[in-house]
């Protein structure tokens, strides 16, 4: 568990979610099948992922979600805080790349006491920036103080 | 073939699914969570549960191979509890095509032994142009 945790009443619109990072290995996307059940070819067989268009095996979209799950409940400091989460996946991810989860508050209600986070998870490629999780967001509920 | 529209709607019989604290410790090192909660996202776990069922519909023809996820939402009521047995059930929500390009979104519900709803998830799939 962290040590600490956020609290209602110390976040503000605009705060960003501590940024996250984590490169992806075909150990760790092997891992995530077999966790998971998604057993899709594209995310461990080379041949299959060139066969169907991609340079190369990519990660499970899911997996780039979990990691961006994570970072959240890091965050907040309990699953429960965690309401709802909506992604769009937008770009794919190669092994050996690095996923950065980041988060910025959009809007923070205080009668509910739940915030809305703008969330996406980004990566470095030749240069520029994509977005493998892109125009996403988290609802976030704080029990009462 | 474009995906059959008529399966707006389906539901798939349910499955059970057992959150099982072995398969949520894999998943916590996939996932990189370091504490001994079950991750959120471990509903896709109970997803998987029943996409078999989807995929394998004849009735509905998708071409897994050209399959790749365009969104994923998810609502919790609760977090999940190691060792308890969930219900997935799971039904079309929506089918449309655009561009040659069809869009399948499945909605499932996780309901827990009082019939609870734990999670609801949708996942919307595309099956590109072939």
């Amino acid at each position: 568990m962290p040590q600490t945790t956020v609290r209602f009443e110390d976040l503000h619109v605009g705060d960003d979610v501590p940024s996250a990072s984590r490169v992806v290995t075909r150990q760790d996307v092997k891992r995530y099948a077999d966790a998971s059940g998604d057993q899709n070819p594209l995310h461990q067989d080379e041949h299959f992922a060139r066969a169907v268009g991609f340079p190369g095996i990519i990660a499970h979209g899911m997996f780039t979600m979990g990691h961006l799950a994570t970072s959240l409940t890091d965050w907040l400091g309990a699953p429960s805080r965690l309401k709802r989460l909506a992604v769009q996946f937008r770009a794919p991810v190669f092994m050996g790349e690095t996923i950065v989860a980041e988060g910025r508050v959009r809007a923070l209600d205080p009668e509910a006491r739940t915030a809305v986070v703008d969330v996406w998870v980004r990566v470095e490629r030749d240069g520029t920036t994509e977005y493998p999780i892109r125009k996403s967001e988290a609802l976030v509920a704080f029990a009462e103080s | 073939m474009p995906l059959n529209a008529a399966l707006e709607g389906k539901v798939y019989p349910d499955a059970t699914f057992t959150v099982d604290e072995q398969r949520v410790a894999l998943f916590r090192e996939a996932v990189g969570e370091a504490g001994q909660i079950v991750p959120p996202t471990f509903a896709t776990a109970a997803e998987f549960a029943v996409f078999p069922l989807i995929v394998g519909d004849a009735e509905l023809g998708l071409d897994f191979t050209r399959v790749v996820h365009a969104e994923q939402a998810y609502e919790w009521r609760r977090p999940f509890r190691s060792g308890e047995t969930l219900t997935a059930r799971s039904r079309i929500a929506s089918i449309r095509q655009k561009a040659g390009n069809g869009f399948l979104t499945i909605e499932t519900e996780l309901l827990d032994e009082d019939g609870e709803l734990v999670v609801l998830a949708r996942a919307t799939m595309i099956e590109r142009a072939a």
